[in-house]
């Protein structure tokens, strides 16, 4: 089956690739504005949750809490109270995401912005062993180092620290906004 | 005036990232992403109010009425499966669910275990019906489907240029060629230029971020549908085609069998490029499959 693949075949060297891609996509501000386009108001809150605090988002959101400061804003149309937007950070193995959730009035999910979202390296990449497997190099590529990467298509690094952070800021309105 | 507006919002199980030139780019925007959700309503594994839902809870006992949009899709997905001989198949999900990567709905039937994409009947008036008990997943070709709709959106909004990425679904629009990098699949945080992209979609299936151990073996959420087990992570399948929802599909069938892929691949206007480790020396290759090449099979 091999040979019905091979005719194009280029090999690939993988310490000429990119680096990882960062993107900031909206600042606070623009983010207040893009998920509360009516406010006039934003009331900043900063929260320290209390031991007895975050084990009880722990326990609800089976998700653990890892930094105790909250930062939050009361989101006001005229002196009306309509919401709360929060700001958050979550990472993985490989990327680092600042995100912004907005709940409205009685706590409901409405909307989510993402503000930031960093890719780090493998580690693996720095070992020369690990390096050492790749030869050759892609043709007709040339690379230009810091050029803004648009457009990837590659596997789905997973949303599931999105939604671990968005039921910890669920769980942690519960328990200290609400 | 013209502005750009690139955000980003989680959908579909993964990071949806639009960005539009044009003096309307912030409604225009604000609308595509709008669209988005309404797929991610209608076709979400995860939600149990979704028309996937309704169809694994109830479709075994009953025809169930749904979207169009989800009707469409289901059209489509039988089209693969019936060009493919089965390469594709929207009836892999209780593997998924084994294998850990679908959650498990406790109050939903039973699956059978026999059966496959033959089972899900398209009735008139938007009827679905499981003539088996099958459990159907949409993800990916529901991705691909959410990023045509979007651009859609976008282009009757009159933007200049545009460009939808649902976590390596992407689709771009505009006055010039762009290039398209993938992730390197040893080195997933490293990409590579791969293609130049002007019009029309792209998307990639690769194991790397999603590949776990499961009892000591390495696997991937990317079944093989005639042998029902999920592919090693060995290899990242990039298919160019005209629509999103083509590109998404056709990578399947390319990752369970490429040569089988070809003729599939011709029909649809696509070509696939596959970036694999050759077993012996342990170099990366990039192959490309055209549909115009002669097949030396």
């Amino acid at each position: 089956m091999r040979d019905t693949l091979l005719w194009l075949a280029v090999p690939v060297l993988a310490a000429s690739a990119l680096p990882a891609h960062a993107v900031q996509y909206l600042t606070v501000e623009q983010a207040q504005h893009t998920l509360f386009p009516d406010a006039t108001a934003f009331r900043p809150v900063r929260l320290i949750l209390t031991p007895p605090q975050r084990a009880a988002i722990e326990h609800a959101a089976h998700v653990r809490v890892r930094v105790p400061e909250l930062t939050a804003w009361r989101v006001e149309t005229g002196s009306q109270p309509i919401g709360w937007f929060l700001l958050d950070e979550v990472y993985g193995k490989h990327e680092f995401i600042t995100y912004a959730l907005a709940l409205d009035a009685t706590g409901a999910v409405r909307g989510i912005e993402i503000l930031d979202y960093r890719e780090t390296h493998g580690g693996q990449v720095r070992n020369p062993a690990w390096r050492a497997q790749f030869t050759g190099k892609r043709a007709g590529a040339p690379l230009e180092l810091d050029q803004d990467i648009q457009n990837i298509s590659g596997a789905t690094l997973s949303c599931k620290h999105i939604a671990e952070g968005v039921r910890r800021l669920l769980a942690t309105y519960e328990v200290a906004l609400k | 005036m013209s502005e750009v507006v690139r955000r980003a919002q989680p959908w579909l199980g993964t990071l949806v990232e639009i960005s539009a030139t044009g003096a309307q780019a912030p409604s225009a925007v604000a609308a595509a992403f709008r669209v988005i959700a309404e797929v991610h309503r209608l076709m979400s594994y995860h939600d149990p109010d979704s028309d996937v839902s309704r169809i694994n809870r109830e479709g075994a006992i009953k025809p169930v009425v749904v979207h169009p949009w989800t009707w469409q899709v289901l059209a489509a997905a039988r089209t693969f499966s019936l060009a493919s001989g089965g390469l594709f198949d929207i009836t892999v999900a209780p593997l998924l669910a084994r294998l850990g990567y679908l959650p498990r709905h406790p109050g939903f039937p039973r699956c059978s275990g026999q059966g496959d994409w033959r089972h899900v009947e398209l009735l008139p008036a938007h009827r679905v019906r499981l003539t088996r008990r099958v459990r159907i997943d949409l993800g990916g070709i529901a991705k691909g489907f959410a990023v045509d709709r979007a651009l859609e959106v976008l282009c009757a909004h009159g933007i200049e240029s545009a460009r939808v990425n649902a976590g390596g679904d992407l689709r771009v629009f505009g006055p010039t060629a762009q290039p398209l990098h993938v992730r390197h699949p040893a080195a997933p945080t490293r990409l590579m230029p791969l293609a130049e992209l002007q019009a029309g979609a792209a998307a990639t299936s690769a194991g790397y971020f999603a590949a776990r151990r499961v009892h000591g073996v390495c696997v991937t959420p990317h079944i093989h549908p005639l042998r029902r087990q999920p592919l090693p992570p060995a290899s990242s399948v990039t298919v160019l085609a005209p629509d999103c929802l083509t590109a998404d599909a056709l990578t399947k069938v390319v990752l369970a069998d490429p040569a089988a892929a070809r003729p599939v691949l011709t029909r649809f206007a696509a070509r696939a490029i596959v970036l694999e480790r050759e077993a012996r020396s342990g170099a990366w290759y990039v192959t490309e499959l055209h549909p115009g090449e002669p097949y030396h099979g």
